[in-house]
């Protein structure tokens, strides 16, 4: 055990609530232990509506990824999202004491305080904070400025934040299950985390994550966060656009879309296509696509045009990465590098093992992604000597039965 | 992060031969003066005048005149204004001296009593003779005490009305409302004392301060515009992360605005945002983001700002504004007043000067040209159709006047508002021709004033607009108060008053309304006016048809399928409900 540890990454999607249990292995590795998932209800555009079904669902995935990892679960890393989240980039500056010549912790932390002292709304707690870079005395992008010897320090800051009320709903809403949360992330944070590698985060990329009610993305330009967000549109909508304009229930909408339909106006090729269970009633491929694309193609502009006033899209040397259960639908990357004006990759998950096929699908980015996400938390935790790690433990057994 | 430079501006620039003087007349001034001397006052001087010898002893003003030392030996005047008078013209060489030579002066008066209502018109009258910027905060007297007192404020507002720039009008009724009824009689006054005193010193600071965007004399007069106006004040300082929000809510809660919501009758508000130096751009905007929210969309925002070193770490929100106050009613209400008000208020809005002598011209230009009958009924109509439309507005207006007719009728029959219905039979003729003539020029002034005019109206309903401008001037009209203007315009405007008030009433969207009163308001028309009446009845019958389509054509929002996400947070982007497929919205 003192060589390992277990994580649970949660998260509580609009089309799934999605477990994984996770083992971090000494090296580095991740093992998936098991995953457990149920379809949601009770979940709009990412966000917790009706706790007590979402507290069903969660139940019956719990269950399933306590079987099937043999792993009782008690605590998990949550993913939340939603159209409240919202970023911003800020540089703090400060001023190291004259008497002192090497920029020491306690500097990095009062820049850290700075830098984050933006004005947010009222309402708004922070849910990130992403050092970006660090300027030592003007000298560019110095990456670990601690011992360094300076006279003014400053610190690109990523601050990602949302309304606190409606992120505390959905630790309420598991907490009842009842599980602790031990960290909530942003869900592209977690996702990048998987789906784009160092290498990917160094030249540029933008990793949009289309979900069922949101599309997240995130965009990293230099290995460091520059633009992150939420728009609440998914592929919930494009269904939802297929049920109203054909009048057709959602089930069938849904079903349409993932056989038949695509965001690409290319290549139609042009015949009816037979509605299930619906008398004989057929709809043009034509009109379906057209239906699929002006969605997709306007919750693209929706995400690229901020992305481009920024004129971060001439940086993603790397390009886009798609993810999330809609970046399966056909035709969607075409379109997504038809409007970016930018290449779209074939994402494929990190090195990991276990029933890895699984997680290949991008479906899972975002819950692998939390397992990730605490290992690194837990690598830039101070390391401590196995004793304090067991005296901690019992802190722990002995603090839990109270 | 933007920062403002304060080493590039100048410290504040107050010019000793521009100085500020704060006199407060009678007791309820002095009590002010107490209020602003204890929350220690940087730049004006304070002068108490009084004929009471102990209550001047006791004030802790810089500078105080003793009236009347012989006429009344230092006593009180026992209430009776002509005393004070007296008492003051006693005074007059010290008082012009004290007045001579200062930029600015602020008189804080309670009317009412002998020594306010007489002393303070001439202190005025000394004061405009010397050509200073003279601003009043007058304070109107509790209803309880007596019809005479407030008889006697009303007349001392009337003759200040002559010789101030600006007056602004407290009304202690009003004021007793604000306070927590239970506090204790020291506290309510000083409660309301501490308003006041919080009013003229952020006007004073607003003036002065330097400004990065400067707000002059003539803003701030373009933002309390009327002479018989009710002030609407907040004033909201914050330290702190979120100090910007934190100030103008502060701001927004201070009792006089109502929690913002008095804000959007308002047709101008003043926004000061200063703060130290490291008030951040961002910060203002979030300010001025937050005070648009409460305001009404046509609302001129008059916005200044500045560093101000003495402020630290703090940020600090001044609002200033004004909706008609009861000293619109108040004014003309003794009916020896009624007529001498005319022609003074003329003399008077020549020399005031700036923004609102502008624009009270605006109202007076119009010209009463001979109008045909038929014109009537289709501006008419168009206005009570927009008066609709613009619910929002117009519901807080007619309660306005409704809330107001209470207190007129409190008057005695002999000096009877004139619109009420049977006092006025003879005049009402010319009143209602007056009517007809503003009613139907007014339309083609206004639309060759589109472009000058500030209220440039961006409706959303094209059909209308051209009645829409009409109403706005109407309200514009009504708003500067009857005193102002003159007499026909008037009295037409008194019309127009009642016939919002029975226009509404009849679609039956202001179910407070009492059915005496629609009684009231009928008769006025008839009798007098035959042959329009039937005409406007008609459009009245007509009208709640009417209103309802309109109002569905103003539902901005069409009912559109949403599917499943009809009962969820809409998304908009940039004012398109995302929600709605897409597919469906481009196809239009």
């Amino acid at each position: 055990m003192a060589s390992s540890n277990i994580y649970v990454g949660l998260e509580i999607g609009t089309s799934k609530v999605c477990l994984v249990v996770g083992e971090v292995r000494s090296d580095g590795a991740i093992k998936i232990l098991g995953v457990g998932q149920h379809p949601s209800a009770g979940v709009r555009k990412g966000e917790v509506v009706d706790s007590e079904t979402v507290q069903t669902c969660l139940h019956d995935a719990l269950s399933r990824a306590e079987e099937r990892s043999d792993v009782e679960i008690n605590t998990v890393f949550l993913a939340v999202t939603g159209s409240h989240v919202e970023s911003l980039n800020n540089r703090g500056t400060i001023r190291v004491a004259d008497d002192q010549m090497e920029i020491s912790p306690e500097d990095l932390e009062e820049v850290k305080k700075i830098a984050r002292d933006v004005p947010i709304p009222k309402e708004n707690g922070y849910i990130h904070s992403i050092i970006q870079h660090y300027f030592v005395d003007g000298q560019e992008k110095v990456l670990n400025p601690l011992g360094m010897i300076g006279q003014k320090l400053e610190a690109d800051y990523h601050i990602i934040h949302g309304t606190k009320t409606r992120i505390q709903n959905a630790i309420k809403c598991v907490r009842e299950v009842p599980l602790e949360v031990e960290d909530i992330v942003f869900s592209p944070v977690a996702a990048a985390q998987v789906v784009l590698n160092r290498e990917a985060k160094n030249e540029g990329a933008l990793l949009l994550d289309i979900g069922g009610g949101t599309t997240d993305f995130i965009c990293f330009v230099d290995g460091a966060v520059v633009a992150s967000g939420c728009v609440a549109i998914g592929g919930d909508h494009i269904t939802n656009d297929i049920a109203l304009v054909l009048k057709i229930p959602l089930s069938r909408a849904e079903k349409l879309k993932v056989t038949h339909g695509s965001a690409s106006l290319k290549n139609i090729s042009h015949g009816e296509i037979a509605i299930e269970g619906e008398n004989g009633k057929t709809v043009e491929q034509e009109l379906l696509n057209q239906i699929m694309n002006a969605r997709a193609t306007e919750l693209l502009t929706v995400i690229s045009e901020p992305l481009r006033k920024q004129g971060v899209l001439d940086k993603l040397g790397k390009g886009i990465f798609l993810t999330g259960g809609s970046s399966l639908m056909k035709g969607i990357g075409e379109v997504t590098s038809d409007i970016f004006g930018v290449p779209v990759q074939e994402s494929d998950a990190a090195s990991m093992s276990g029933p890895s096929a699984l997680f290949e699908n991008p479906q899972y980015a975002t819950p692998v992604g939390l397992i990730r996400y605490a290992q690194l938390l837990d690598e830039q935790r101070p390391k401590k000597g196995a004793l304090s790690k067991l005296g901690q433990r019992f802190e722990k057994i002995l603090g839990g039965k109270k | 992060m933007i920062e403002y430079d304060e080493s590039a501006r100048g410290e504040l620039q107050l010019d000793s031969d521009l100085g500020v003087k704060v006199i407060g007349v009678g007791g309820a001034g002095a009590n002010v003066l107490d209020r602003m001397a204890l929350e220690g006052s940087d730049v004006a001087e304070l002068l108490a005048l009084n004929t009471d010898v102990r209550a001047l002893k006791n004030s802790v003003s810089s500078e105080k005149i003793q009236l009347g030392s012989t006429l009344l030996k230092g006593m009180g005047t026992g209430g009776d204004p002509e005393l004070g008078k007296q008492a003051a013209l006693e005074a007059v060489d010290s008082i012009r001296e004290a007045v001579r030579g200062a930029g600015m002066v602020f008189v804080c008066v309670g009317l009412g009593g002998g020594t306010g209502s007489g002393a303070a018109p001439e202190v005025c009258r000394i004061a405009k003779e010397e050509g200073v910027f003279l601003a009043v905060f007058a304070t109107m007297p509790f209803s309880f005490e007596g019809q005479r007192r407030m008889d006697q404020a009303k007349l001392a507002l009337s003759t200040i009305g002559q010789y101030a720039n600006a007056v602004i009008t407290f009304d202690n009724d009003r004021m007793g409302e604000l306070i927590v009824p239970k506090d204790g009689v020291t506290q309510a006054f000083a409660a309301a004392d501490k308003i006041i005193s919080q009013s003229i010193r952020a006007t004073m600071n607003v003036v002065f301060r330097p400004g990065i965007i400067h707000i002059g004399m003539d803003d701030l007069l373009a933002a309390i515009r009327t002479k018989d106006s009710r002030c609407l004040f907040g004033y909201g300082l914050s330290k702190g992360d979120n100090r910007s929000l934190e100030a103008v809510e502060q701001a927004l809660k201070c009792p006089l605005l109502d929690r913002g919501k008095l804000l959007n009758e308002a047709q101008a508000v003043l926004v000061q945002v200063s703060g130290g130096d490291n008030m951040t751009l961002y910060e203002v905007q979030l300010v001025m983001e937050e005070v648009r929210k409460h305001v009404g969309e046509n609302t001129q925002i008059l916005f200044g700002t500045g560093t101000d070193k003495r402020l630290g770490s703090a940020l600090s929100v001044t609002l200033i504004s004004s909706i008609p106050g009861p000293g619109v009613e108040g004014a003309e209400i003794p009916a020896s007043a009624a007529a001498a008000s005319a022609p003074v208020s003329l003399s008077s809005a020549a020399p005031a000067g700036g923004a609102p002598s502008i624009r009270l011209s605006q109202a007076e230009s119009a010209p009463p040209l001979p109008s045909a009958e038929a014109d009537v009924p289709a501006p008419l109509r168009g206005r009570e159709l927009s008066q609709q439309a613009e619910e929002g507005e117009d519901e807080t207006l007619v309660f306005e006047s409704l809330d107001d007719a209470p207190e007129v009728e409190t008057v005695p029959e002999e000096e009877v508002p004139s619109y009420a219905p049977d006092s006025i039979p003879p005049a009402l003729e010319d009143a209602e021709e007056a009517t007809e003539t503003v009613v139907s020029d007014e339309r083609n002034p206004i639309a060759r004033a589109i472009e000058d005019s500030q209220v440039a109206d961006t409706g959303s309903i094209a059909p209308i607009q051209p009645a829409d401008l009409g109403i706005e001037q109407l309200d514009e009209d009504e708003a500067p108060g009857a005193g102002h203007v003159e007499a026909l315009t008037e009295s037409s405007q008194k019309i127009t008053l009642t016939r919002v008030v029975s226009g509404s009433g009849n679609t039956g969207r202001i179910k407070t309304r009492s059915p005496g009163d629609g009684g009231s308001n009928g008769p006025v028309m008839p009798p007098t006016k035959p042959p329009a009446m039937p005409a406007e009845e008609l459009d009245d019958g007509e009208i709640p048809d009417e209103v309802k389509q309109q109002q569905e054509l103003l539902q901005l929002e069409p009912v559109k399928a949403k599917g499943r996400f009809a009962k969820t947070d809409p998304t908009i982007v940039d004012g398109e409900d995302l929600d709605v497929p897409t597919f469906l919205r481009k196809k239009k």
